[in-house]
C-alpha cells in the first residue's frame, strides 16, 4: 500500500527538481572536495615557484596566469601560513574592517581561501557579505528581452525597470542580428524610467564590444572564464585573450565585469575531479588578474548543477563572498530558474538579498518569464509584488522601490514614443500607434502586434553599415522634441570620457553622480554602520499600494 | 551558427568604415593632462571634481561639453572617447586604493586606445587558442609596438605565445 502521506509529497513541486548524490571524481560535489589541492605557496626571487601543491613546470595556463598577476605576494607566504579558522573567523569578525580582510584575502592561494571559506556557515558567510561587498549600497540588476525581440517593448520594459529602481539592465537577443535594435530600446527606454541606468547587450564578444563602441551599450557583462584549462579552451579564450577584451573595453570607455560560476566545468565535462567551489575559485583569481573590475558569480547558468548536490546553494554563497573578498564588484546571479519549488527559489535567494550584494540579481527577469532569453528566471515581473513585500517584511533594501500602476503606464507609454520617434528619426523601421498603445499596457509579447522581422533585421543591419552612433540618437531625440531623453542619453555618453565608472561596483544616481566603491566604500562594522536605510528610503519602502490605513477604513 | 558567421563578417565591414573616417590620434600633444599631475581617490570622480583637467581622445575639455554642442554637430562620436592620459588618472586612482590589477588593465587599455577599432578585433581573436602561431603572436605585437607604442600590451602578448606554446594551444603550422 502506498503512503498517502509520500503520494502528497510526491506531487509537491520540489520533487520535481533534480538531485544527485555527491560524485567528486566528476567534480560532482560543491565545496571541500577530497581531491582539492591543499593550499601551498612558494616564492623564489620574486616569482611564485609552487602553487597549491603543483610547482611551476606543473601548471597549466590558469596556474600561471594566477601565480604570475593574481595573488599579492608581499605577504603572501605569511598569509597562506596563517590557522584558516583564525582567518575564517577575521572575514566575519565586525571588528576586523574590510580593507584589512581584504590584505589577507588577496594574498591568498584559490586553494586557501577555500579552506578559509570553507569553515563558515551561511549565517556567517552572509555576515561576511554585508562587510566585504566593495560598494556601500546594495543594487540591482534587470534583464529586459522578449520571445520577439520587439523594440517597442523593450523600450517600454526598460522604462518600467528603471523606475522600479534596478541600477543596470541587460538585454539579449533571439535573433541575433537584433542586437543594434535591441540595445538601442534598452538603452532609450532606460533613460526614460530613470536617468543614468547602465545598459548591455549581451551577445558574441566582438559585437558587443562594437556595440559598446557606438556608444549603444555602457557596459559589458558577458566575458566569461572558467576554472580548468580545457574548458577554457571550449570556451574559446584563454585567461590572456580575456585580459586583453578587458583592456579593450576599458581602452573605449566602457564598464565590463567577468562572469563564471560554480558548475560550469562540471557540467562541460572536464572539472579534474575539484569541487565545484575549488574551480570558482580560481575563475575569481584569474578575474581579479586579469584586472578586471568586477564579476558575475554565483553558479548564473549552471545553477542547475549545484543546486542539485548537498551545500550546493552554500557553495553559491560562498563564490560570492569570495568574490566581495578580493575587493570585486559582485553581481550575484539570482537569474535563472533552477528550482519548481517557490519555497526553494527564495530561499536560494535570501543569501544575497539579506545581506545585500552590488548587484544581488544579475539579472532579475522585468517580463514574464515566458519572455526571459536567458532561458527563465528565478525572479520575473510577475513577483514584483513579491520581491517588494519581502523588503517591507525585513526592512531589507533589495534594491527595488513600489511604484503605482499610473506611473508605469506612464513612463511605458512614454518610452515606447520616444523609441517610436528615434526610429523615424534615424530611417529605420515604423513603429506604429497601436504599438505604442499595445506596449504601455502589455504584460509581455503575447500583447504585442507582430512586426516585419524582415524588415527589422534589414534596417538593424544598415544602421551598422551606415554607421550610426550613440551621438545620432542624441541628436534624433533632440529633433523629435524629447530634449529631456536626449540630454539623458548624452550624459550617459559623457561618462565614457571620464571613465570614473571603470571603478570597482560603479553605478550612476538619476544626476550621473558616480557611485563606486572608490567614493562610497563598504564601511561595515557593526550595527549601526556601513549601508543604513535612511527615514526617506524606509517611508518609499514600506509605502505599498496594498497596504490598509486607517484612513481608508 | 551561420547568422554569427554573417554578424561577424558584417561587424568586419562596418569596422572598416568606421576606421576610415577615423580622425588622426596624432594630435594630441604628449601630457596633454599633464598638468592634472598625479591624483588619488580623493580627487574622484574625476569627471565631476575635475572636469577641466579632463580631455578627450580628440583634446576637446570635458568641462566644455554640452549636449548642445552635440545637437550642434560641434561634438562628434570621436570626441566621446577616453583619452590616455584619462586612463592613467584613473589607473593612479585605482592604486591609491588598493586596486593594482584593474591599475594594470587600465594602462594596458591606455595604449590600446591609439588602435583602431578593426585592428584590436584582430589582436583579440588572434590570442584565442589555436588561432595564431608562435611567429604570428610575435608579429602582432611587434607591430602594436612599433605602430602604435603599446609596449606593456606587446610583451603580455609575446608572453602569451611563450604559455601557448608550452601548453600546446598554438595553431598547427
Amino acid at each position: 500500500m502506498k503512503s498517502k502521506r509520500f503520494e502528497a509529497l510526491d506531487a509537491r513541486p520540489v520533487n520535481k527538481d533534480g538531485f544527485v548524490t555527491e560524485w567528486p571524481e566528476v567534480g560532482l560535489i560543491a565545496m571541500n572536495g577530497p581531491n582539492d589541492p591543499q593550499p601551498s605557496i612558494r616564492i623564489q626571487n620574486g616569482k611564485v615557484v609552487e602553487l597549491d601543491g603543483k610547482s611551476r613546470d606543473e601548471f597549466d595556463m590558469i596556474d600561471t596566469f594566477i601565480a604570475d598577476y593574481g595573488i599579492k605576494l608581499d605577504n603572501a607566504e605569511a598569509v597562506n601560513a596563517m590557522d584558516s579558522l583564525e582567518l575564517a573567523r577575521k572575514l566575519v569578525d565586525i571588528n576586523v574592517p574590510r580593507a584589512e580582510v581584504v590584505k589577507l584575502t588577496t594574498a591568498m592561494t584559490p586553494a586557501k581561501i577555500c579552506e578559509v571559506i570553507g569553515k563558515m556557515t551561511v549565517l556567517e558567510m552572509m555576515m561576511s557579505v554585508t562587510k566585504m561587498r566593495a560598494r556601500k549600497s546594495p543594487a540591482n540588476q534587470a534583464h529586459v528581452t522578449n520571445l520577439k525581440d520587439n523594440p517597442v517593448q523593450i523600450a517600454a520594459d526598460a522604462a518600467e525597470a528603471s523606475l522600479r529602481g534596478f541600477a543596470e539592465l541587460e538585454t539579449t537577443v533571439g535573433i541575433a542580428r537584433y542586437a543594434p535594435f535591441n540595445a538601442i530600446a534598452l538603452m532609450v527606454g532606460a533613460q526614460v524610467g530613470r536617468p543614468g541606468i547602465l545598459t548591455q547587450c549581451a551577445v558574441e564578444e566582438a559585437t558587443e564590444l562594437n556595440l559598446g563602441m557606438r556608444g549603444f551599450t555602457a557596459y559589458a557583462e558577458t566575458v566569461s572564464v572558467y576554472g580548468t584549462e580545457p574548458v577554457f579552451m571550449d570556451g574559446d579564450d584563454t585567461p590572456w585573450s580575456k585580459a586583453f577584451l578587458a583592456s579593450c573595453y576599458a581602452s573605449r570607455g566602457l564598464k565590463m565585469r567577468f562572469t563564471s560560476g560554480t558548475g560550469s566545468e562540471v557540467q562541460m565535462g572536464y572539472a579534474e575531479g575539484k569541487s565545484m567551489l575549488y574551480l570558482e575559485a580560481r575563475c575569481l583569481y584569474i578575474t581579479k588578474a586579469a584586472g578586471s573590475q568586477g564579476i558575475q558569480n554565483g553558479s548564473v547558468s549552471c545553477v542547475g548543477v549545484p543546486a542539485a548536490v548537498p551545500g550546493g546553494i552554500r557553495a553559491i554563497l560562498a563564490e560570492n563572498l569570495i568574490a566581495t573578498a578580493l575587493d570585486l564588484e559582485c553581481a550575484s546571479s539570482n537569474d535563472q530558474t533552477f528550482t519548481h519549488s517557490d519555497l526553494r527559489r527564495v530561499a536560494r535567494s535570501l543569501m544575497q538579498f539579506v545581506p545585500g550584494t552590488d548587484f544581488i540579481c544579475s539579472g532579475y527577469s522585468a517580463t514574464p518569464n515566458y519572455d526571459n532569453m536567458f532561458a527563465g528566471s528565478n525572479w520575473d515581473a510577475d513577483d514584483y509584488d513579491d520581491w517588494i513585500i519581502i523588503q517591507r517584511d525585513l526592512k531589507v533594501d533589495g534594491g527595488l522601490v513600489p511604484v503605482l500602476e499610473e506611473d508605469v503606464t506612464r513612463v511605458r507609454n512614454k518610452a515606447a514614443k520616444v523609441i517610436q520617434a528615434v526610429f523615424r528619426e534615424l530611417g529605420l523601421t515604423e513603429i506604429s500607434d497601436e504599438e505604442v498603445e499595445a506596449a504601455t499596457y502589455a504584460r509581455g509579447s503575447q500583447d504585442m502586434p507582430n512586426r516585419n522581422v524582415v524588415e527589422d533585421i534589414k534596417a538593424a543591419e544598415d544602421l551598422l553599415k551606415r554607421g550610426l552612433t550613440g551621438v545620432d540618437i542624441v541628436k534624433a531625440l533632440a529633433k523629435s522634441g524629447f530634449e529631456d531623453v536626449a540630454t539623458s542619453v548624452y550624459g550617459m555618453l559623457r561618462q565614457r570620457v571620464a571613465g570614473d565608472y571603470l571603478h570597482t561596483s560603479a553605478i550612476l544616481t538619476d544626476k550621473f553622480e558616480v557611485i563606486s566603491a572608490v567614493n562610497q566604500p563598504n564601511d561595515y562594522n557593526g550595527p549601526q554602520t556601513g549601508y543604513q536605510i535612511s527615514d526617506e528610503k524606509w517611508e518609499q519602502l514600506k509605502t505599498i499600494r496594498q497596504a490598509i490605513s486607517p484612513e481608508n477604513v | 551558427m551561420e547568422s554569427e558567421e554573417l554578424i561577424r563578417q558584417i561587424m568586419d565591414e562596418v569596422m572598416k568604415n568606421l576606421a576610415k573616417d577615423q580622425v588622426s590620434f596624432a594630435k594630441k600633444p604628449a601630457g596633454a593632462n599633464g598638468s592634472a599631475g598625479s591624483v588619488s581617490a580623493a580627487n574622484y570622480p574625476l569627471g565631476e571634481k575635475m572636469p577641466e583637467k579632463i580631455k578627450s581622445a580628440t583634446g576637446k575639455v570635458l568641462s566644455d561639453f554640452s549636449v548642445d554642442k552635440v545637437i550642434s554637430g560641434q561634438l562628434t562620436a570621436e570626441d566621446f572617447r577616453i583619452a590616455p592620459e584619462t586612463l592613467e588618472l584613473q589607473a593612479q586612482v585605482a592604486e591609491s586604493v588598493g586596486r593594482d590589477t584593474l591599475a594594470r588593465n587600465m594602462r594596458r587599455a591606455a595604449e590600446l586606445i591609439k588602435v583602431p577599432d578593426d585592428e584590436l578585433l584582430q589582436v583579440y581573436n588572434s590570442l584565442r587558442p589555436y588561432r595564431s602561431t608562435k611567429a604570428e603572436l610575435y608579429g602582432i605585437a611587434d607591430g602594436l609596438e612599433s605602430k602604435y607604442g603599446c609596449t606593456v600590451n606587446a610583451a603580455f602578448i609575446r608572453e602569451a605565445a611563450d604559455v601557448y606554446e608550452k601548453r600546446g594551444r598554438l595553431k598547427a603550422d
